[in-house]
């Protein structure tokens, strides 16, 4: 076992139960924190993939921008638990008709994804050495080759900017629309 | 056990070490020249000059009672003081403050004073800061108050808004120097021009480190940005439930956070470890120097300015300071691609 | 050393987390934090097979689908917040208002 090794277990095993009590919580405010730490862990992954570069943006952009708008607004909607029990007998995906809908389309998923990852019979060896970790290659990359796909996704920033203070700002009467 | 790995161990310790003590010399500092700024004269008793306050503080803390309201989440009220200290050690980690040394022909390949050099330096220290936010938040939002609460919604918002700017700062920096990491940002200040005027950033980015140090006081909640605690209407915002050591936590990553971003200001503006007239392998006595300089800076504006109003504070935010920020990274980049520097 | 396999599989893994949480959880916003689980799965593989091909491709296309993730969160955060003002829940069972 080498170290990097170790490292990998350690980071896939925080981000795997981090990742499962996120949606095991009841409580929103503790979800988002342990989701932060599942990207602290896939932040330390892309560290072994030799993408310092994506580690620290996914903490910058994920863990510092995106999660602290989640824990705004938890905190801003009072951090309402989810109801439980009383309309537990009426949960739609409980119903006969979707859980067996349901229960197959889990199922396909789980043998699309081992046959996915058994096709080639688990040959997969090492990386090749020689990553592109520098960040003047990515630049390079993205604003050359990529340069059109940029350019929209700050079109794509600009309508979520506008679409999100339309939806969540209160009218001119200070009503919510 | 190599002597290079054993010195890079004592190295950190002495960086963790170090931090804590400026963390008590701040208090100090900050209470003295307070005192003097004011025509008093500030602490006395403890020791000579008073220079023993830090310690009677930190003693008389370790006594007090651990409180903590019946109402609270308990294990983010423990959590919260924690990611704050911890990111404020942290951010420290990539920040160079020397250049290499034998330690007296100790270390024959030399030691960098750092403690780890990493290539995206910059981005590192800008992601740790953005998780220092967390520690508020969860403060604020897990004492389970109102005055807690408005304390953390205010400094988030406050340390979002600020965050863009000192990124776009750090950006015009990184266009000119070409480079990632701070030891490098650091080597090519070295050297002066027409042998007088040192090769400092600081010359070549005015604005930038005008909007750097605006930002920075924001990011570290000083006044006249210290919303999240303002005493007069918040009672001491995001820590109003904290008490003993807990609080110490607080308290000590507010300090070491000053610490910090001095540090990265005197590595992107003012040429870090190179200054005349000392040779290079005294250089972290010009840091030092520099270090000092920029928290007198920020001590002094605490005393000096009144604390705006918030919506003031968010104005200032997002319609002067980052469209200015923003200008002066096409502008920088302009000039870059012009000159070709 | 860990290959390719282990980072896909690990991403498998994570992917199905996040979908049994879309599936399974009835609070909006717990649903969102799982479709943000499956984004980074994704990113996982995208940033290991780029890896595997030694291309900076896989970590552009991260790029990307982090700037979706922003513009998702934060459109679909704003939606919450304007279902929670009109129904004081943030059950999506709750929201049937165009369902008679």
């Amino acid at each position: 076992m080498t170290a990097e090794t170790v490292l990998f277990y350690v980071f896939a095993a925080v981000a795997v139960v981090a990742s499962m009590l996120v949606i095991a919580q009841r409580n929103p405010i503790h979800s988002v924190l342990l989701l932060i730490a599942s990207f602290g862990a896939l932040s330390g992954l892309y560290v072994l993939l030799e993408a310092p570069f994506v580690a620290v943006i996914q903490i910058i952009v994920y863990a510092g921008a995106i999660m602290v708008l989640f824990l705004f607004v938890v905190m801003l909607l009072n951090a309402p638990h989810e109801e439980t029990g009383h309309d537990l007998a009426v949960h739609p995906l409980l119903r006969p008709g979707p859980l067996r809908v349901g229960g197959v389309l889990a199922a396909a998923l789980v043998v699309e994804l081992v046959w996915a990852l058994t096709a080639h019979g688990g040959e997969s060896g090492a990386f090749p050495s020689g990553a592109v970790s520098s960040v003047a290659a990515i630049g390079r990359s993205l604003f050359r080759d990529y340069s059109f796909q940029f350019e929209v996704t700050s079109v794509l920033i600009l309508v979520a900017m506008v679409g999100a203070v339309v939806l969540a700002s209160r009218g001119p009467t200070g009503r919510a629309r | 056990m190599t002597p290079l790995l054993i010195a890079q161990i004592g190295l950190t310790l002495f960086v963790f070490v170090m931090l804590l003590n400026s963390a008590a010399i701040m208090v100090y500092v900050e209470r003295k020249v307070a005192a003097r700024l004011q025509q008093r004269l500030g602490p006395t008793l403890a020791g000579p000059r008073g220079m023993l306050q830090p310690l009677a503080d930190i003693v008389k803390l370790m006594f007090k009672e651990e409180l903590r309201p019946a109402a609270s989440d308990w294990l983010l009220f423990s959590l919260a003081p924690i990611i704050s200290a911890t990111c404020a050690f942290a951010a420290f980690a990539v920040v160079p403050f020397g250049g290499s040394t034998t330690l007296f022909g100790l270390v024959p390949d030399g030691l960098p004073l750092q403690v780890a050099d990493v290539n995206v330096a910059v981005l590192v220290i800008f992601a740790i800061a953005s998780m220092g936010v967390y520690g508020i938040v969860l403060a604020g939002w897990s004492s389970n108050s109102k005055y807690s609460l408005l304390g953390a919604l205010r400094s988030s918002a406050q340390m979002i808004s600020y965050e863009l700017s000192y990124g776009m700062a750090l950006a015009s920096v990184l266009v000119i120097a070409n480079s990632l990491s701070l030891t490098d940002v650091v080597n090519r200040q070295a050297g002066a021009w027409l042998g007088v005027i040192p090769r400092w950033y600081v010359f070549l980015q005015p604005i930038g480190f005008l909007i750097f140090m605006t930002a920075g006081i924001a990011e570290t909640n000083r006044a006249p940005f210290d919303f999240p605690e303002a005493e007069q209407e918040l009672v001491a915002g995001y820590h109003t439930e904290y008490s003993s050591m807990r609080f110490a936590m607080f308290f000590m990553a507010e300090y070491i956070n000053m610490v910090t971003v001095s540090a990265v200001a005197a590595d992107l503006y003012l040429g870090g470890w190179h200054g005349p007239l000392l040779p290079e392998s005294l250089g972290w006595v010009w840091f030092l120097i520099k270090i000092a300089a920029i928290l007198f800076f920020y001590v002094w504006m605490r005393w000096t300015l009144p604390r705006y109003r918030y919506d003031q504070l968010m104005a200032f935010g997002w319609k002067v300071l980052l469209p200015l920020s923003v200008v002066n990274l096409i502008a920088t980049s302009a000039a870059v691609l012009y000159f070709g520097l | 050393m860990p290959a390719l396999n282990h980072y896909l599989v690990l991403s498998a893994i994570l992917f199905s987390i996040g979908t049994a949480g879309v599936f399974l959880r009835r609070n909006l916003i717990t649903i969102l934090l799982s479709i943000e689980i499956m984004l980074n799965a994704v990113n996982l593989s995208f940033v290991a097979f780029g890896r595997a091909l030694g291309s900076a491709d896989g970590q552009i296309i991260v790029f990307f689908v982090m700037t979706v993730a922003a513009a998702e969160a934060a459109v679909g955060l704003a939606i919450v917040i304007s279902l929670f003002r009109h129904h004081e829940s943030l059950n999506p069972d709750q929201f049937t208002a165009l369902k008679w």
